[in-house]
């Protein structure tokens, strides 16, 4: 069973599997460039249709939980060896493993290599010497963050689910099961941080149903009801109330204005007449924020009545008000602020994060054990005709390796003795 | 004497390819020898057949798919000596038998020689000359051949022995020269397309990686660190990256080779034996990477010959155009300029502050085409007209003559139009609305989001 599960993990946690799925995929990318420019976005979806793909991708997430099992084991293993706890050879564990045709130990060993700065520990057949720091937590560390990367793009690829809502002022919170508690205000703010400019607040009130006050900011995302809420993009609410001399009956609908940033053009058609209003905000004045007028809520509005492709009339209002001209009426009585948010269900997302810190924790612990401390070891097994050497070394290996055939030399030299000092 | 200027970068691939195949297959000269030529004979040959039964891309499709072939298997060789150079106890199963044999050595060097012939008689324009005049290129060919590998011969005597090649260092540097002499035909060059193709990638990656990880939209990040997100989406990233899978195999390849563990000394028990024995491994190790390392220069050189082609574009200065009181422009196809000439005419049309840089084409189906002098991808730094194709001067890629007029890619974007028996007549403000949705928030993306 021991066995079984030694072949069943070298086998699943093969370092060849993750190349060989990436080149995989590489080779897909390049076949599917053949026939569509959206390359990437077209993979995704394939892979999320098609289960067959989903296993391919799913085995680096299986080899790398597998590859930590084995490094647990193997590191495992190694201190047993190490600690004369196991009579198992162990070859594969170690760079170089000679025997010796020489019986007994040898105290002088033990102060020539502590001498040359390696730790020492003795039991009773074993003598291990060991200088530096393993690296064992810097490779989980790297094959956790692995793990945890490609499962991110696993759950992401295969179950993430987006649904965009406008979340505006004086509205109802939108969730997926219906409406939630009114969103009390929505504010837009200059950041002092190093990474975000400006910093963006929906605060929903308190109510029974709902729970307590909540606040939903730009990053990292809050979660609500199991769904990340992602801002996206800034507008406005506008209540329209428009006639014309041929529509004397009028027209009034509410509005989503995407305006931002200032200049762009958004339109909303008349059902049922010629008519269309182009919208869009001016540029602010010279060092203002492009946002002002989105963070005071005062928002002048440039308007543009086409009917057909012909411009009736155009104007400006600096905010709620009333426009009329010829006979046309153009009210906006309530502008609210708003804010296109999708609502991400993806737990791969925790992953991917996760993933980044463990990959910068690993890069930040190796970098100096790698260059200050690598770790070395020997060992010394020593039976009643012979003497078994072993070493590893994950660093510094030459020198390493000259410590390592000084010792085998001395130990030979000194078995070579004690045999003619026996026959004399 | 044109024709032989043309041929230098071939002859010279096809000589570096005999001498590495002459030197890794040292054994087997003979072999090699005689399927070099053969090889390339045959290859010649085929191109020749290629090009005078499928007119067009086909042809160039067909060379240019045998040259990515031979680079993704040069990736995929270097990923696995990579694996088994830093892998303990590591080795690939079988085949060693078979890698030492004849027929190996012979079917590695026809390939390549194939190959090599293939990309030669591409330069030449066999597609449209008299029976005669091909067979005396396919004879010529021979004769190069032979010069060739005989000369290559001689030289790899001469070298020191020990200046040895992996099978891995072999490939690369097989590649190379291939890749080399392919990057001096513009239709056949890889290293441009492969830019473009990772400039797209990457902006499609990053685009969805930030998606997938919930970053902010620019309008909440500080510029600064929006400027480093943009340079992600220019150009500078597509030549990088593509360098970065250009060079990237070679080096796993040196690299490889450095890692290679040291033989085992211990059970060696004199010190200046365990010494000498340590210092000719690493001497052997240093001369297998002699091969490699010109490898790298020849990738280098195929790079810079793609980045910097020595050919000379067609590329008019845009005539200003107006519009009618109906907004529409008319272009005659006879007069100061002649559309249907197969050449690029470039016009600019202004209208309101805003304007438009387009050209009329004729494409060898003798259909006039209207199209953007931008693409839906790159900035719009406009085309130039090389020949059977015309070229994107911002990503340096290459648009068949053929494909002209049809949407997507790096393509030049399609205006619709209509074709009178005197002229072309474009709708104005069509011409304003196209170039202004895709081309110039195409270039705010590359400029950075700004």
């Amino acid at each position: 069973m021991k066995r079984l599960f030694r072949i069943v993990l070298m086998v699943g946690s093969s370092r060849v599997v993750p190349p060989l799925v990436v080149g995989f995929f590489f080779l897909l990318y390049i076949g599917v460039a053949f026939f569509t420019d959206e390359t990437l976005v077209t993979l995704i979806a394939f892979t999320r249709k098609s289960i067959v793909l989903a296993a391919i991708l799913a085995l680096i997430p299986l080899n790398r939980a597998l590859c930590l099992l084995r490094e647990t084991y193997m590191h495992l293993e190694l201190r047993r060896m190490l600690a004369g706890k196991t009579g198992d050879n162990g070859a594969e564990y170690f760079d170089e493993v000679v025997e010796l045709p020489v019986s007994s130990s040898f105290p002088e060993l033990e102060n020539r290599i502590s001498a040359m700065g390696y730790k020492i520990r003795r039991t009773e057949n074993v003598l291990a010497v060991w200088r530096g720091i393993s690296s064992y937590p810097v490779r989980m560390l790297i094959i956790a963050g692995t793990l945890c990367l490609f499962a991110g793009v696993l759950i992401t690829t295969t179950s993430r689910t987006s649904n965009r809502y406008m979340v505006i002022e004086g509205n109802p919170f939108p969730t997926s099961e219906g409406t939630g508690s009114i969103v009390e205000r929505i504010s837009l703010s200059k950041s002092t941080g190093f990474i975000l400019l400006r910093s963006l607040i929906m605060e929903v009130a308190s109510s029974g149903s709902w729970g307590g006050k909540k606040s939903f900011e730009i990053y990292p995302p809050s979660m609500f009801g199991g769904a990340f809420v992602y801002p996206r993009y800034l507008g406005f609410d506008l209540r329209l109330q428009f006639s014309a001399p041929d529509m004397p009956d009028g027209y009034e609908a509410h509005h989503s204005l995407n305006v931002y940033p200032p200049g762009k053009e958004d339109n909303e058609v008349i059902p049922g007449s010629p008519y269309r209003i182009v919208f869009s905000t001016p540029e602010p004045d010279a060092g203002s924020d492009r946002y002002i007028t989105y963070m005071t809520g005062k928002v002048p509005l440039n308007f543009k009545l086409m009917k057909g492709n012909e411009v009736v009339l155009t104007g400006s209002t600096p905010g709620e008000g009333e426009f009329v001209r010829d006979g046309y009426r153009l009210a906006f009585p309530n502008i609210r602020r708003l804010v296109v948010t999708d609502f991400i269900r993806d737990y791969g997302v925790l992953c991917l994060w996760a993933a980044g810190l463990l990959f910068a924790a690993a890069a930040i612990i190796w970098v100096p054990i790698r260059l200050l401390f690598p770790r070395r070891e020997m060992m010394f097994r020593y039976a009643p005709d012979a003497v078994w050497a072993y070493s590893r070394s994950e660093g510094g290996a030459r020198r390493h390796a000259g410590v390592f055939h000084e010792a085998l030399d001395l130990i030979d030299g000194s078995g070579k003795q004690k045999v003619e000092d026996r026959m004399s | 004497m044109a024709i032989v200027y043309k041929m230098i970068p071939h002859i010279l691939a096809s000589f570096g390819i005999a001498l590495v195949m002459f030197r890794g297959f040292s054994g087997r000269r003979s072999v090699v020898a005689l399927t070099s030529i053969a090889g390339f004979v045959a290859g010649a040959a085929g191109a020749v057949v290629l090009f005078r039964v499928y007119r067009g891309t086909i042809p160039f499709g067909v060379i240019k798919t045998a040259l990515g072939s031979g680079f993704l298997i040069l990736w995929g060789v270097a990923v696995g000596v990579m694996y088994r150079s830093t892998g303990r106890g590591t080795a690939f199963i079988g085949g060693e038998r078979f890698v030492d044999s004849s027929y190996y050595a012979g079917i590695c060097t026809v390939i390549s020689s194939m190959v090599a012939g293939a990309i030669c008689m591409s330069r030449l324009p066999v597609a449209d000359s008299s029976v005669l005049k091909v067979a005396v290129f396919v004879f010529g060919g021979g004769v190069l051949a032979c010069g060739v590998v005989f000369a290559a011969k001689i030289l790899e005597k001469r070298l020191p022995a020990a200046v040895t090649v992996t099978q891995s260092g072999m490939l690369a540097a097989v590649m190379a020269f291939l890749l080399m002499s392919s990057s001096s035909t513009l239709r056949l060059d890889l290293f441009s397309p492969l830019s473009m193709k990772v400039m797209k990638g990457i902006h499609d990656f990053v685009h969805q990686f930030m998606e997938s990880i919930l970053i902010p939209d620019h309008l909440f990040v500080q510029p600064v660190v929006w400027k480093y997100i943009g340079y992600l989406f220019g150009k500078g990233v597509g030549f990088w990256g593509g360098m970065i899978i250009w060079f990237t195999p070679v080096l796993l390849i040196v690299l490889a080779n450095q890692l290679e563990r040291l033989p085992s000394v211990a059970h060696v028990r004199q010190g200046a034996q365990r010494r000498k024995l340590i210092f000719a491994a690493i001497e052997a190790r240093r001369f297998r990477l002699v091969i490699p390392m010109f490898s790298v220069i020849v990738f280098a050189a195929a790079a810079y010959q793609s980045s910097f082609p020595s050919v000379e574009y067609w590329d008019p200065k845009p005539v200003p155009v107006t519009a009618n009181q109906a907004g529409e422009i008319f272009i005659p196809k006879q007069g100061e300029i002649n559309l249907e000439d197969g050449k690029l005419h470039k016009f600019l049309f202004k209208q309101g502050g805003r304007e438009a840089k387009f050209f009329v084409l004729m494409t060898p189906a003798g259909k006039l085409t209207v199209v953007l002098d931008a693409c839906a991808i790159c900035k719009p730094d406009g085309y130039g007209q090389a020949e059977g194709s015309v070229i994107c001067y911002y990503c340096i890629t290459l648009i068949p003559l053929e494909t002209v007029g049809k949407p997507g890619g790096c393509n030049p974007v399609p205006i619709s139009f209509t074709e009178k028996a005197d002229g072309v007549i474009i709708d104005g403000m069509t011409l304003v609305n196209t170039w202004g949705a895709t081309v110039q928030s195409t270039a705010r993306v590359k400029e950075g989001g700004k």
